[in-house]
């Protein structure tokens, strides 16, 4: 079974946001109801923290472009911590997510 | 107010023979206390004769065999120990006679219906240990004496003896079932590293709480358990169960040892009941390099390599589960290089009568040599139990490595379901980690080998479902993967889809789709060794 925890930090007009564990076809549709959960209209900002993700395939990749999708008609601004070394970075900077969100290490 | 007749020498012996009567012993259980019961009804001249039993709590009495009172065993009629007459018996261990019953506090309502007047009742006492209450009543008023009392203690003493038997039989078939139901009959097929187990029940008590377990994590790390819940037969067979899957339940959510022995004690001291045990959990990395253990005052395991002499590993042990709360518990890590083996045992095989812990455990290094897993146990087995047999049970457990150059290729055939996908990732880590794979090879071929696995749960079949089929093999440093399912694809379907595909291309140095009426393929290839700067 795949199993990530979602672990939510309000901060100020933020939300950070670490995800750990693991992320696949099976538990994606599951994250993707606890991020948009997480995340507050009045919010400003989100800040992705997925230095502790061991895993994210495509089918994780496509919740998180649409979260972006989503946040920036929402006018929040979408930062993701991952550092250089860690599983997802590879797999974000290989699908071009710069294009759509600031990755940070 | 008619008392018994005086009983003569002659009288007494018959009555005894009738009791103690041994052709008896051929009839099962129930056959046998319902015969005794209406020769002891015959002999006392009674119209009711019951045994009623301990429950397991001990609280309470519940009517086993009846005659004359059938109704209470059909109606399950359970007497508080301590109270009424046959709750005094149990509680105060002896004979009670009641001449004229006050039914104004009986607390048998088939004893008050059945008009009961007179009632003699003895304890049936085994090894010391009371298991329960024999009676004798009459529906007349009726004076039963010494003699009377003597005669229902005999039979009493067979009733105990064929009860205490009865239970520990069904006990010691009830712990074997559970025994067997809970030892892996097959232990998994892990590449790189290759198991043997045994148990050995013990000589006296039969079976007891040892136990051993190996599981994969989704980490790609393997769990290897080995404990001993103290304590014998049924009892600590059940406790052992429940041990063994709390702690399998603790082993997904912690990747520490120690913290995971830490939340056992925590489960055992808050639900169950002075359960004490021992367990040494230890984590296998994917790579099988490293292994991390901790014990809970369990023996330390004994690590052997090919030409040397085995030695117990040096580890600090901390306090039993179920204790107290004692000091932090601590995780030691070894090096276990290819083709040296971790032996895991409980103390039932080095502990002997006469015989110091410090000589068996020397006797059992000597014992465990260099060779094939179940050999090793074969070998000890043999050597360290030989033709005697052993007082407690034994559990043992082998974990030998296999030496590098041998990786096989990996096959898996899964039913193409989302959840197999954490599976498959964990055996292809583990796979990687033995073929040597440098950690970016190793996260680029499971990011490629996740995607095909993932397309083919999503687009190869319809809902009848299918099969996914993952070969993995070396040629030379680089990986050949190949990923198949006998179905046909349908185009990505939804928005922001499409990207493993493209995915699985970025992490490989080449890749290839071959899609046929049987199925499809997705071969490729990546190098395992460092990327050159």
């Amino acid at each position: 079974m795949t199993t990530a925890t979602v672990v939510v930090r309000p901060e100020d007009s933020c939300v950070r946001i670490a995800i750990n564990g693991e992320i696949d076809l099976e538990n994606a549709g599951a994250i993707e109801e606890q991020l948009s959960a997480a995340i507050p209209n009045a919010a400003r900002c989100v800040v992705l923290e997925l230095e502790a993700l061991d895993y994210l395939d495509s089918a994780g990749l496509r919740v998180l472009f649409s979260l972006a999708a989503r946040l920036e008609v929402l006018q929040i601004l979408l930062r993701v911590h991952v550092p250089p070394g860690s599983p997802a970075r590879r797999v974000l900077q290989l699908s071009g997510f710069e294009g759509v969100a600031t990755i940070e290490g | 107010m008619p008392s018994s007749s005086p009983v003569t020498n002659e009288d007494r012996l018959r009555r005894i023979e009738q009791v103690t009567d041994t052709t008896l012993s051929h009839l099962d259980v129930g056959d046998l206390l319902t015969e005794l019961l209406d020769r002891v009804r015959a002999l006392l001249s009674a119209d009711t004769a019951a045994v009623l039993l301990l429950d397991p709590s001990g609280t309470y009495l519940v009517a086993t065999a009846a005659r004359g009172i059938e109704e209470e065993v059909r109606q399950g009629v359970r007497i508080p120990v301590g109270r009424g007459f046959a709750g005094r018996i149990a509680a105060e261990r002896r004979a009670v006679i009641i001449d004229e019953v006050d039914h104004s506090n009986v607390l048998n309502p088939i004893l008050r219906e059945k008009d009961i007047r007179s009632l003699l009742g003895v304890p049936l006492i085994s090894e010391g240990e009371v298991l329960g209450v024999l009676h004798v009543g009459t529906l007349s008023s009726r004076r039963f004496g010494e003699e009377d009392a003597e005669l229902l203690r005999l039979v009493a003493d067979r009733v105990a003896l064929v009860t205490r038997t009865h239970l520990s039989d069904l006990d010691r078939a009830a712990a074997s079932a559970l025994q067997r139901s809970l030892m892996p009959g097959l232990l998994p097929k892990v590449n790189g590293v290759e198991f043997a187990a045994r148990y050995v029940p013990g000589e006296a008590g039969g079976l007891g709480g040892d136990w051993y377990d190996v599981f994969s994590l989704p980490s790609g790390r393997l769990g290897v358990v080995i404990g001993d819940v103290v304590g014998r037969g049924l009892q600590a067979a059940v406790v052992m169960g429940r041990l063994r899957s709390a702690l399998r339940a603790f082993a997904l959510e912690e990747d520490d040892p120690a913290e995971v022995l830490e939340r056992l004690d925590s489960n055992v001291q808050h639900f169950e009941d002075s359960v004490m045990a021992t367990v040494l959990y230890a984590i296998f990395e994917p790579s099988l390099d490293r292994v991390s253990l901790s014990t809970a005052g369990h023996l330390p395991p004994i690590i052997g390599r090919p030409g040397e002499r085995s030695v117990l590993v040096n580890v600090p042990v901390d306090l039993p589960v179920g204790v107290s709360v004692g000091p932090p518990r601590r995780t030691t890590e070894i090096v276990l290089p290819p083709e040296s083996m971790l032996f895991l045992y409980t103390d039932g095989l080095v502990e002997r009568r006469g015989q110091s812990l410090d000589k068996g455990l020397d006797l059992l290094c000597d014992a465990v040599r260099d060779d094939d897993a179940d050999a090793v146990c074969t070998t000890v087995l043999h050597q360290m139990i030989g033709p005697d047999g052993v007082g407690d049970d034994v559990a043992m457990l082998v974990a030998r490595r296999r030496a590098t150059s041998a990786i096989v290729p990996l096959n898996i055939v899964v039913p193409a379901l989302p959840r197999t996908l954490a599976d498959i990732r964990s055996t292809v880590r583990r796979w990687l980690n033995a073929a040597g794979a440098a950690p970016d090879a190793a996260a680029d071929v499971l990011v490629a080998v996740g995607e095909a696995c993932s397309n083919v749960v999503e687009h190869a079949y319809g809902p009848a479902g299918g099969t996914l089929t993952v070969h993995m093999e070396l040629d030379d440093t680089t990986v050949v993967a190949s990923v198949r399912d006998n179905g046909q694809w349908r185009p990505a379907r939804g928005d922001n889809r499409g990207r493993g595909t493209a995915l699985i291309r970025a992490c490989s140095d080449d890749m290839d789709v071959v899609a046929g009426v049987g199925g499809t393929t997705v071969t490729f290839r990546r190098h395992l060794t460092e990327e050159p700067q």
